[in-house]
């Protein structure tokens, strides 16, 4: 949208009003300017650090605003924006989109029915799609959306679907998007109510960006919103800006809006499940389009478009802006799909829908019904019976050709008109006359519009029937068929340089004429035999046949050698054979003016010369070829072709050596090539000068006090003076002036803009630059011929034709579910190994298995794939895992379509059925693509020690064959506890074993293993998602691949687990420790310390060593209890005492300390005292000291 | 035409990753298939390629082509002595800057011929060129290790250049005034004399005219002998044109004198200046045979069409021939081997 100055309302200049507002500018205005002035020191420099830290956020802040600038590539007409309207079901979709089609248009809408198109305004129409609650329609959506209406039920909150989606554009480029708030007049309290609003709004803030707008639709009145409230959001639709995305700037696409069948019905009648042939129609948006390239439809798969044709705008904008809103004839509704716009026009035909015609009337007759049940035609029945002449011959069988009923199939798919060329091919020459009438009758019912083309080919047929086989015929079709632009227009500019000419040329005219009619007389082999003469022959031949159908359009066969055209083109041919003959050095005035018509006649001829004839080399092969008693065919060698088709492959010219660069004249030619020679007037030094006189000239020199006047009137009496410059096209003079007035400009704002000139600005310039050249270059050339330059422009109404289409797509017709053709890149149809850098997304609750099948959404395709994770380590390698990281990214590598690096993708695990959790499963973006794959697995191969040396041992079981112990000679091996070694020989016997050198010695318990790295492979799984072929009502269902873990479940397997893997109770044997031996010798020469103690058991004490017990007599009983007593009693009286005198201690220590205090205090202001009294004597001393020095200085 | 496009044909079918099938090479010839100057080009594009997959029939008159991914790296090839360095060289000029490393080619074999625009010329026309659409750095260079003329050949070629990941578009609409002349003499003897008699025809137009004496002695001159010129002018819009002469291998041909011979070289600098056309997306000079196929090729491949408009020269300008300006929408091509971090 162009940015538009509104109008601004006048201020008062003079009255109370303009005086009292001046007075508080004053007041205002002074004291703010001289803030500087008058408070310096607030604003001088503090901190230079903090200056710095300041200055670097600014900037910061300033560069982060800055995105990389694209080419601007919006075409002057637009197309429609993509309004998708989203929502979980029942939020309320289908009625917004009927409120605001009310609102933009005033029509009604019953059913929303695919895409709606409307014009909104006086520069903008509107396409409203409704996107269901299927994962698919919502990834293929957010690919060509503009604008999303999010539509959001208030009263639930926020659904799964929402962020799932917001995701999903989040990965394939973020279009804009608008919250629209529903049902939000469920609730009764107001305070909730705008709690609620808040809560959803940030939470949506923190998804989109902070400050997105977030639309509020409070409630319905008679089942639809509020006027207002529609006719606002409209208001903000109309008024949205969009940012260009770089995956829909460098593809084009097209979201169809209608769909026609053109298959025949007769192939659909005998074959219910062929190939369809489809036109799709729609905008094309994007970038530019080209004929014949391949595009992806989403949920189908990849196609080659067959024929693209622009089509009359069905919904255009208003022709002439006016001033004024729109009126109703302009607000147009084009909606196809939904019925609306009951006339629909195609290339060749209008139709009309009738909403009750649709049964089928079916004949009651029984033999009719058999019939119609028919499948094979008579014919093809006969074709197919054999008869046998004798017996015990080969049946006969009619010839076929398949290659000719291939192509009828083809023809007759698309158009009945097509078919009669076929029949024409299987007839023989001298039945044509009777065909021909049928045929024209044939043609004559067909439809008006064609008129031009079916007389074009009864020329045609007139012309075949000389001597042309049915081949070349079908040839002049296409040709006549493809290039009708071209033809036409080369006439016309031809037309207008061939008068000039013709009258020099006449003479040799009329020579080639002859010749060309006697060639076309005597047919193919009069063709041949002026082959050789010329290089160019073969242009010849084909410019030929173009002519003829040129002719035919121009309406008169008969005269047709008289065209201007053909004209043009002998006259060419002879100057290019004149060339050869003549010398130079005769004379130049002549040669030069031959040159100059020679070119002359060459421009037009140039671009007809390079495209006009391509077929032209392999039908001639097929024609020369001359059969020789009907069985083998003469092979012969033909110059002229030979000429051709070896020439050197050399990209040097040859240039013929027709200058003679020792002649002044012809030196002289190129003079101004040099920069000695002549400069064009407004780059010549001296008028450069000028300008810069007329630009600086004023000025007084200071020092001398005089003045310089620019010479202005220079110019003009120099041109007065000379009078051959037209003085009356004033075009050149007030080109000449802005010229001069931009380069001025220029020069001035080199000179004092140039600060604030950075990189950005100038990138963003040339771009700018480049985007306003693009858009002029083919400005004023015909659409016709300017398609075919830079292909279909975007916002053109185009049909594209597709054929080999599944019968599915048809039949499984459902226009809720939106059809996109999305164009491929040159590339972009092949398949490799793509290179990926990959996150499991943080709300998807599981993390990924390598090689399980996944659902990638890359560029306009979702595929089903079985990736393989990997991650980088240190040293470069890609080491393969096993599941993808929790919250880490990592690599992928799929087998899947070549898509630009950089491209973002994300993945589903399926796309049937609605789970709770979160369906998308990781997101990233495309690293790079490759042929082959350079993920590798860890493999550790295993082996034992059978024999051990010092350092060496021999090992086995690592490898099977002396030759695989031969590719790892060298390589380096480790045991478990980690001794290092090399593996070096292998052995005779036993086969794989080998020696090996260690650091160290090993046991015969070592296990040695070698670390190595597999290759993994990438399994080749490329399944595209065919969500579009599933039946109506079922295409949310579709499942592809399953995990295995899936199959599992599905078929109740469960893995058997490994045996050893099990848990079982640990059974610990004991161990047994033999007993220290320690030499005799040995013990003798320990010390006592460390000698073994040979101590024995002692043994039993015999009785006689054995002590008897003491029995007391009572009185000793009682002496011994008095004593325990009384030193019981002791004990417990010294007790006591101890712990008095413990306490009189501590009470005396302490005492003792605050005596210690005072003193220490006492002796330390003692010690002050004295040493002031020294210091001080000190000083004194000094004092005298110095007063003495000085006395006695 | 088979084997006139040969080159064409595949390379822009690595370039856009259609295979590609190339019938009837010389089907008709008494020599028929392909030649060895050609099987070797195919090598060399096997070479700088990963997963291309070529099949040549029994007699090699049928080509399939199958493009993998243009790789670029470390390339060392022989090059057939049927042709010069230049014919390989032209193809991977148009190939380095979409490979997905730094291309680093040694090729070998014959670098000065009469049929072939020798590495000198390329070095100083197209190099610059290249410079014009957005390949520049330190990396793009061709260096002439050792010098090798026909039949024996034993050049040698070093041609590095960098990556790209998209080529900027470009306006050679003016091809502006030349500025100055320079040239490389390659001879041991009669350079001067070479020098001396091209100077006197070009110093009509221009007094700033440098030429350089190219001495390659010992093993660097290569197996057999030779002279040659080469000539470029330059203009002060920096577009460069230039014209070489080679001699004639020994016993070959009529014995020229190097007068003669530099003379021959200025002329056809000054022809090339009054060809000189004005295009403005490739680079082709003057519309002939070759350049033609070229034109069609990219429609097949690319469906880009030309806009191929005739420049009238002006009454009084003394600019040589007509001038062809020559417009184009470009596919959107960009590198798709390239890694991105």
């Amino acid at each position: 949208m162009e940015k538009k100055e509104q109008k601004r309302h006048q201020h008062k200049h003079s009255g109370p009003k303009a005086q009292k507002k001046n007075r508080k500018k004053e007041q205002v205005t002074e004291p703010e300017q001289d803030e500087r002035k008058r408070n310096p020191r607030a604003f001088s420099v503090q901190s230079a650090v903090r200056m710095a830290k300041t200055f670097h956020r600014a900037q910061d802040i300033k560069t982060k605003k800055h995105h990389i600038p694209l080419v601007d590539r919006t075409p002057l007409e637009p197309p429609p924006v993509v309004v998708v309207v989203m929502g979980p079901p029942k939020v309320g979709k289908s009625t917004l989109i009927r409120c605001l089609i009310k609102n933009y248009t005033r029509q009604k809408l019953s059913d929303i029915c695919g895409p709606v198109t409307i014009v909104s305004g006086k520069k903008r129409r509107l396409t409203f799609i409704e996107c269901n609650n299927d994962i698919n329609s919502m990834i293929d959506l957010a690919k060509v959306a503009d604008l999303v209406l999010m539509l959001i039920d208030a009263s639930f909150g926020f659904e799964m679907e929402t962020f799932e989606f917001l995701n999903i554009c989040q990965v394939h480029g973020f279009p804009r998007v608008m919250g629209v708030l529903t049902h939000l007049d469920t609730f009764k309290n107001n305070k909730t109510l705008s709690k609620t609003k808040k809560r959803l709004k940030h939470r949506f803030w923190t998804e989109v960006y902070q400050g997105a707008k977030l639309f509020y639709l409070s409630g319905m009145v008679y089942g639809e919103y509020q006027t207002q409230e529609v006719k606002n959001l409209g208001r903000f639709i109309s008024v949205m800006k969009f940012r260009p995305l770089v995956w829909r700037t460098s593809h084009p696409y097209v979201v169809a809006d209608r769909m026609e069948d053109l298959t025949d019905p007769e192939a659909i009648r005998l074959n219910p499940k062929c190939d369809r042939t489809v036109s799709l129609y729609g905008y094309l948006r994007g970038t530019f389009l080209k004929n014949k390239c391949q595009v992806h439809i989403p949920g189908v798969g990849d196609f080659s478009v067959a024929d693209v044709s622009f089509l009359p705008d069905p919904c255009p904008l208003p022709e002439v802006i006016k001033k004024r809103a729109l009126n109703v004839k302009e607000r147009l509704l084009y909606a196809p799909m939904a019925g609306v716009g009951g006339l629909v026009y195609d290339k060749d035909a209008v139709y009309i829908d009738m909403p009750s015609g649709h049964e089928e009337v079916r004949p009651t007759t029984e033999l009719v019904q058999s019939l119609i049940g028919t499948q094979a035609t008579l014919d093809a029945k006969m074709a197919a019976s054999k008869v046998s002449l004798f017996t015990g011959t080969a049946a006969l069988t009619p010839e076929e050709n398949p290659m000719e009923s291939r192509e009828w199939d083809e023809r007759a798919q698309r158009e009945r008109r097509r078919a009669v060329f076929a029949d024409e091919d299987e007839d023989d020459d001298g039945e044509q006359e009777s065909d021909e009438e049928e045929d024209e009758e044939e043609e004559d019912e067909e439809d008006e519009d064609e008129e031009g083309v079916t007389t074009l080919k009864k020329h045609d047929k007139k012309a075949a029937e000389t001597a042309a086989p049915p081949v070349k015929k079908q040839k002049f079709e296409e040709m006549s068929m493809e290039m009708p632009a071209f033809a036409d227009s080369d006439d016309e500019l031809e037309k207008i340089e061939g008068e000039e000419t013709e009258e020099d040329e006449s003479e040799e005219e009329e020579e080639e004429g002859d010749e060309e009619k006697e060639e076309m007389e005597k047919g193919e082999p009069a063709k041949r035999s002026s082959g050789p003469d010329s290089g160019l022959c073969s242009e010849e031949d084909d410019e030929d046949e173009e002519d003829d159908s040129d002719m035919d359009e121009d309406g008169d066969g008969t005269m047709g050698y008289e065209t201007p055209l053909l004209n043009m083109l002998n006259v060419f041919c002879v100057c290019v054979y004149i060339e050869g003959a003549l010398r130079w050095k005769e004379d130049l005035a002549q040669k030069a003016t031959k040159a100059y018509l020679r070119h002359q006649l060459a421009a037009p001829n140039l671009r007809k010369l390079v495209y006009g004839t391509v077929t032209g080399d392999e039908e001639e092969d097929s024609n020369d070829e001359e059969e020789l008693g009907g069985l083998f065919k003469v092979s012969r060698p033909e110059k002229s072709k030979k000429v051709r088709a070896d020439a050197m492959d050399c990209s040097r010219f040859q240039p013929d050596n027709s200058h003679d660069w020792d002649q002044e004249e012809v030196r002289s030619s190129i003079r101004d090539c040099f920069v000695t020679g002549k400069w064009e007037e407004d780059k010549d030094a001296a008028t450069l000068l000028k300008e810069d006189d007329e630009l600086y000239g004023d000025f007084e020199d200071m020092e001398t006090g005089q003045v310089h006047k620019a010479k202005t009137g220079n110019k003009d009496q120099a041109e007065e003076e000379a009078p051959q410059v037209k003085l009356d096209d004033d075009e050149v003079q007030k080109n000449k002036r802005l010229e001069k007035k931009r380069r001025l400009k220029e020069r001035f704002d080199a000179q004092y803009d140039d600060g604030d000139a950075t990189y950005f600005d100038d990138l963003k310039e040339e771009m700018q630059k480049q985007a306003e050249m693009n858009r002029q270059e083919f400005e004023d050339v015909d659409d016709e011929i300017r398609v075919q330059y830079e292909g279909f422009r975007p916002g053109m109404y185009v049909r594209v034709e597709i054929p080999a289409l599944p019968c599915e797509f048809v039949t499984n017709f459902d226009p809720h579910y939106p059809i996109i053709l999305g164009g491929l890149g040159p590339s972009e149809g092949n398949v490799g190994y793509l290179q990926m850098r990959l996150k499991k997304h943080r709300w998807h609750n599981r993390i990924l298995k390598t090689r399980d099948p996944l659902i990638l959404s890359l560029g306009w395709r979702r595929f089903q794939t079985m990736p393989l994770y990997y991650i980088e380590d240190h040293n470069g390698r890609h080491r393969l895992l096993k599941y993808t990281p929790e919250h880490m990214h990592c690599g992928a590598t799929i087998w899947g379509p070549i898509t630009p690096q950089g491209t973002g993708f994300l993945a589903v695990q399926t796309v049937g059925g609605i789970k709770a959790s979160f369906r998308i499963a990781a997101t990233g973006v495309v690293l790079d693509l490759d042929k082959s794959v350079t993920i590798v697995k860890k493999l550790k191969l295993i082996g034992y020690p059978y024999k051990i040396f010092k350092n060496t041992c021999f090992i086995q079981g690592m490898f099977n064959t002396v030759l695989e112990v031969a590719k790892f000679e060298g390589a380096s091996i480790r045991t478990v506890s980690g001794i290092k070694g090399q593996i070096k020989k292998a052995l005779r016997t036993p086969l794989g074993a080998f020696r090996a050198t260690f650091e160290d010695r090993l046991l015969m318990s070592d296990i040695v293993f070698l670390r190595s790295w597999y290759p993994a492979s990438v399994p080749q799984l490329y399944n595209p998602v065919t969500s579009l072929l599933m039946p109506v009502g079922q295409k949310d269902t579709w499942a592809g691949m399953r995990t295995l873990g899936q199959l599992k479940h599905d078929l109740g397997i469960r893995n058997k687990p490994n045996q050893d893997s099990l848990y079982k109770p640990v059974v610990r044997q004991v161990r047994h420790f033999n007993p220290l031996h320690v030499p005799k010798e040995l013990q003798k020469a320990l010390p006592f310390k460390n000698k073994p103690k040979q101590m024995q058991a002692k043994g039993k004490t015999p009785r006689d060593l054995q002590r008897p017990a003491v029995v007391r007599e009572p009185h000793e009983k009682k002496v011994a209890a008095l004593l325990d007593a009384l030193s019981s009693v002791y004990a417990y009286k010294n007790k006591k005492a101890r712990a008095e005198q413990h306490a009189k201690h501590k009470e005396f220590l302490q005492q003792k300390e605050k005596q210690d205090a005072e003193r220490q205090k006492r002796l330390k202001e003692e010690r002050k005292k004295t040493y002031r009294a020294m210091g001080q004597k000190e000083k004194k001393k000094l004092k005298s000291s110095l007063k003495g020095a000085s006395k006695n200085n | 035409v088979a084997s006139l496009c040969f080159r064409q044909r595949l390379v822009l079918s690595t370039l856009s990753r259609k295979r590609e099938k190339i019938l009837n090479i010389r089907s008709k010839d008494d020599n028929p298939g392909l030649r060895d100057f050609e099987a070797s080009f195919v090598r060399l594009l096997d070479k700088v390629t990963n997963g291309t997959r070529i099949e040549i029939n029994q007699t090699g008159t049928v080509l399939f082509y199958q493009p993998g991914l243009l790789y670029g790296g470390s390339v060392e090839h022989e090059c057939n002595v049927q042709r010069s360095i230049g014919y390989y060289l032209e193809a991977l000029l148009m190939l380095a800057p979409f490979g997905k490393t730094l291309l680093r080619a040694v090729l070998k074999g014959v670098t000065n011929d009469p049929t072939d625009p020798s590495v000198d010329l390329l070095k100083v026309t197209a190099i610059p060129l290249m410079k014009k659409f957005g390949i520049d750095g330190a990396g793009l260079e061709i260096k002439v290790l050792k010098r090798g003329m026909t039949p024996a050949g034993g050049g040698e070629v070093l041609f590095t250049c960098p990556v790209r990941r998209s080529m900027k578009p470009v306006q050679l609409t003016e091809p502006g005034k030349i500025k100055r002349i320079r040239g490389t003499a390659i001879s041991l003897q009669m350079a001067n004399r070479i020098v001396d008699s091209a100077r006197s025809i070009l110093n009509k137009f221009i007094p700033d005219i440098y030429i350089y004496t190219d001495h390659m002695k010992g093993a660097s001159s290569g197996k057999s002998a030779g002279f040659g010129l080469t000539l470029v002018a330059e203009t002060v819009n920096g577009t460069f044109l230039g014209a070489e002469v080679m001699s004639t291998p020994q016993g070959q041909g009529d014995p020229v004198l190097p007068e003669d011979f530099g003379r021959n070289c200025a002329k056809l600098l000054l022809e090339e200046v009054y060809r000189v056309s004005i295009t403005k997306h490739t680079f082709v000079s003057g519309v002939d045979r070759y350049v033609i196929e070229f034109l069609r090729h990219i429609r097949d491949f690319f469906q880009i069409m030309f806009k191929i408009e005739q420049q009238k020269p002006g009454e009084d300008e003394q600019k040589g021939g007509e001038k062809v300006l020559m417009t184009c929408v470009g596919a959107g091509y960009s590198n798709i081997s390239k890694t991105i971090k």
